[in-house]
């Protein structure tokens, strides 16, 4: 009796748990079903905007040589050949070029193809007709792609349509990883077994039972535990994917999702990515054996890593590629000649260029409405350039190794930053975060908060010459200083090499990045005002009102000092940063563009005095390395080093380009560098391997030129003292004369070209 | 869904038409551009402007030899008078940005100044036409921002200074700063 009242209650407490498991379990689908459909709908389908470069620009006169045409026309995949066969060709005879320009959409203009002729000199474009034989007056190249970016989740990603998917890809990948695919419902369980048997039979395990739903599922939305609850959602939710979507739609993101390997702390997804990582090719342009090796690497990509492990990579390809074979796929000539060919890697580095990406996605962050940037198909125009970018990359490598292998420290690991931008419009055009650029980590280009040191010295010369009691020439004190600061401690500054140089002229206590003179100026100009021409200029938070603030004890990014610089190599006019141009949709409409934005920051005659005596910084000052090793154009810039030389910077212009170099090390460790010996070789490497013109500005009205002496700020010629340089000085300002060196405008200057004024003051100071 | 995912390449290199511009924008765009672009002279602009004189292409130097603005030399109290010119190859993109003004794409037109300036960024004649495009706009503040460079870069070239010194004055006028736009006006480079 007890005992079968006990057995029925078993029975109803059976049937209630297993209704409830039912109904938990049915809940459970609804909401993977969920999960699944949103995963996979909303993160799926968007495709990447892809990012141009700035076309390069032909004219009579446009600063291109020979070899820079050929080079650019190769990052643009021109083949060699007759160019009345068709776009994409080019031919080159001597320094001229005939070219079949492709079919291309520019910001303003959808262009035809087109033909053209250019004739080049040795160092720029002499002449340029088009195919008619009609002068041409100026004709852009395509703009080079150089990435695409989600820029809302801010992954790149290559996302492949189906039909960019190569056929011998799509069978080749259902033979190695899972030959059932188009049969099975998500989960194979006879591919379960067969694996189970074969891995037993092997010893090892030879062979995944996951099928590609599954392993698209895991990649999803699972972390990478191994539990058997794991692998039951995965398998539930396998099932689903299954039941809502298309084996055609599941293939094609799985090729766009798995994972194929790692470049730094970027992880390279999808095939499509993983042609140009690998290959540096569009997946269509690869061969039986390179596809052979991307599907081997998806059973395990840093095990088969064909760059850290080439022999387990050309064996694991071979394997993929015999069964190719073996499935009649590929013919078996095709597979011996594959499996003999070496793995065909692009060199490591190169056109990857994640620092500028980094920039160009927080500029359509911060610039547009998220809502704009979910539509397919965008097109994102850049001012970045890629002449540039190389000039910078290789400049930061080569010294920070050099810098590197000269340092006591021991396993010395500097790191670096440089940016490169244009100060008239504001256009960055090169951005490198690291030295090792290729890689997309940390960029420090633009989130590297560090000291900048004297960089900061311009805005309290500016202040100076603003308030009209000053002037380059006016004598000023370097003398022991003594401070007591809020905390009542003493606070007691003292020049980079502890001496004192006593009374100064301006010029002279800016060019030396004197500090016992630069606080005594700021304090008689009062700490506020400092602060304010800081801001006015683009910093963009109010820096500390301490004393030491006038030795720069602000931190900022190198973007930040860029910012404010353009102020400065741009005659007063402070240029909002630009990374992107426009935006266009699918249709080739401007979502929105960016326009030059100019406010202006400082009078343009404070200014044109102030970039005078930068002038001097690299002429007589701690700028000299960049004097010498980029001989007969005129550079205004400054040195920078932080307490304790944790930071190495310098900050410059040419006539064409803005550069900012940062040097330190990651820990914020002293380095031992000024800003000379560590940022300023790599800003003028950078430089030098640019096209600068001369920085030359125009004189506004209110100023002139005068010679003084650089040692005492007396009104002098050439001629008279050999410490004679050239400032600019509000018109007609009142200069006590060196004696003996004729009576007051003596010195002024005769007329002549301003490349000839330029090359006389040169070989004055120089020498 | 799949349908979605659009090739690389078509989506590189979009074939579309152009904007359709509305017939209302046209017309307003084309009115405007008769004072900074097209050949009708602006009611609003003080006679004697430089657009007025030479109204189908108001910052082009009657001879095209010139390559670019000649630099005075420093080192003058009175700066040498000179002259800005724009290069052929800056002369035809000024040229392209009225035509795309006039046909009321702006963007485009701002598009192809852009290159113009990276071509030549230091001549003033760009600036102004920048300026002039911004006024369209109705960016007065932007307008500013170009006119008042234009007018640093224009110092030693009167007939440029005049120039600037108008798009200036309209820039400051647009942001009911009349007293500003006066003072300017009141410039010995505007007489």
């Amino acid at each position: 009796m007890a005992r079968s009242k006990f057995r029925r209650r078993i029975g109803a407490l059976i049937l209630a748990c297993l209704l409830i498991a039912a109904a938990v379990t049915a809940i459970w689908m609804v909401h993977l079903d969920g999960v699944v459909m949103r995963e996979f709908q909303g993160r799926h389908w968007s495709v990447p905007a892809r990012v141009y470069a700035a076309p390069l620009e032909l004219y009579a006169g446009a600063p291109v040589s020979a070899g820079d045409l050929e080079e650019e026309l190769h990052r643009l995949h021109y083949r060699v050949g007759d160019p009345a066969s068709g776009p994409g060709v080019y031919r080159r005879r001597g320094n001229s070029f005939d070219l079949h320009a492709r079919r291309v959409r520019f910001i303003d203009e959808l262009r035809d193809p087109q033909q053209v002729s250019i004739t080049t000199d040795s160092n720029a474009v002499s002449a340029l007709k088009s195919g008619d034989g009609a002068d041409l007056p100026v004709f852009r190249l395509d703009p080079a792609v150089i990435g695409s970016v989600f820029p809302i989740h801010g992954e790149d990603r290559l996302v492949l349509a189906p039909t960019d998917v190569p056929p011998l890809l799509r069978s080749g990948i259902k033979l190695i990883e899972d030959r059932r695919f188009d049969e099975h419902p998500g989960v194979d369980l006879r591919g379960m077994l067969r694996a189970v048997w074969a891995n037993l039979r092997a010893g090892h395990v030879v062979q995944g039972g996951s099928t590609l739903t599954q392993q698209l599922v895991k990649n999803y939305f699972l972390s990478d535990e191994q539990t058997v609850g794991r692998k039951v959602t995965e398998a539930l939710m396998a099932l689903r994917l299954e039941a809502h979507f298309s084996k055609e739609e599941i293939l094609v993101a799985y090729l766009n999702e798995v994972y194929l390997g790692q470049d730094g702390s970027r992880a390279i997804h999808g095939f499509g990515l993983g042609s140009e990582y690998y290959f540096a090719k569009p997946l269509d342009e690869l061969d039986a054996g390179e596809l052979s090796m991307l599907i081997g690497l998806v059973k395990g990509p840093s095990y088969y890593d064909p760059r850290r492990h080439p022999d387990r990579a050309r064996v694991r390809r071979n394997l993929v590629l015999q069964e190719l074979a073996g499935a009649h796929l590929i013919d078996a000539a095709t597979a011996e000649r594959a499996s003999s060919a070496p793995l065909g890697l692009r060199p490591p580095g190169g056109s990857y260029v994640p620092a500028y990406l980094d920039l160009v996605r927080r500029h359509l962050k911060r610039d547009y409405a998220e809502a704009d940037l979910a539509a397919a198909g965008l097109a994102v125009y850049t001012s970045f350039d890629a002449h540039a970018q190389a000039a910078a990359e290789r400049a930061l490598a080569s010294n920070l190794k050099r810098l590197d292998a000269a340092s006591r420290l021991r396993g010395s690991h500097l790191e670096g930053a440089v940016i490169v931008a244009e100060p008239n419009s504001g256009d960055v055009v090169a951005v490198v975060g690291g030295r090792e650029f290729g890689i997309d980590g940390f960029n420090r280009a633009l989130d590297a908060k560090r000291g900048i040191g004297s960089l900061v010295k311009p805005a309290v010369y500016l202040t100076a010459i603003e308030s009209g009691r000053y002037n380059a020439a006016t004598v000023i004190e370097d003398a022991p200083i003594e401070l007591k600061v809020s905390d009542g401690s003493i606070w007691a500054p003292q020049n980079f090499e502890h001496e004192v140089y006593g009374p100064v002229p301006l010029a002279r206590a800016l060019a030396e990045s004197m500090n016992l003179a630069t606080v005594k100026l700021g304090l008689d100009l009062g700490l506020p005002k400092v602060s304010d021409t800081l801001q006015r200029l683009g910093l963009e938070s109010a820096p500390a009102l301490n004393p030491s603030m006038l030795l720069g004890t602000v931190e900022m990014t190198p973007l930040e000092v860029v910012q404010v610089y353009t102020a400065l190599a741009n005659g007063g006019f402070r240029a909002r940063l630009r990374a992107v141009h426009a935006v266009l949709d699918e249709h080739g409409r401007a979502l929105k563009s960016f326009k030059v934005q100019l406010e202006q920051a400082a009078p343009a005659a404070a200014v044109y005095q102030l970039d005078r005596m930068l002038t001097l910084v690299v002429t007589h000052g701690t700028g000299r390395l960049a004097a010498t090793r980029l001989p007969g154009i005129v550079v205004a810039g400054k040195t920078g080093t932080s307490s304790d030389t944790r930071d190495s910077w310098f900050a410059g212009f040419t006539g064409s380009y803005l550069a900012v170099a940062w040097v330190g090390y990651d820990d914020n460790r002293p380095t031992g560098l000024t800003g000379a010996a560590g940022a300023l070789p790599v800003w003028v490497d950078t430089m030098a391997a640019l096209k600068s013109a001369s920085f030359q500005p125009v004189p506004p009205e209110q100023v002139e030129d005068r010679w003084i002496g650089y040692l005492d700020g007396l009104e002098t010629t050439p001629a008279c003292s050999a410490d004679a340089v050239e400032v600019s000085l509000p018109s007609g300002a009142a200069l006590p004369a060196k004696p003996g060196c004729g009576g007051p405008r003596a010195g002024t200057s005769p007329s002549g070209t301003v490349s000839d004024k330029i090359s006389a003051w040169f070989k004055k100071v120089v020498h | 869904m799949v349908q979605e995912g659009r090739s690389l390449s078509s989506a590189a290199i979009r074939i579309g038409a152009a904007a359709p511009i509305g017939a209302a924008l046209m017309t307003g765009a084309a009115l405007l551009l008769g004072g900074c672009f097209g050949p009708a002279p602006r009611p609003a602009a003080p006679p004697g402007t430089a657009i007025a004189q030479s109204p189908s292409s108001p910052v082009l130097p009657p001879p095209p030899s010139s390559p670019a603005a000649s630099t005075p030399p420093p080192g003058h109290a009175q700066p040498v008078p000179r002259e800005n010119h724009l290069s052929p190859a800056t002369r035809s993109l000024v040229t392209q940005a009225q035509s795309l003004a006039a046909h009321g794409d702006l963007d485009g037109a701002s598009s192809t100044l852009d290159r113009a300036l990276r071509i030549e960024p230091n001549n003033p004649l760009l600036w102004i036409e920048l300026a002039k495009l911004r006024l369209l706009e109705s960016d007065a503040h932007l307008a500013e921002g170009c006119a008042r460079k234009a007018l640093v870069l224009a110092s030693g070239d009167r007939a440029a200074q005049a120039q600037a010194g108008r798009v200036l004055a309209d820039a400051l006028r647009a942001q009911q700063r009349n007293p500003e736009a006066l003072e300017v006006e009141r410039q010995p480079f505007m007489h």
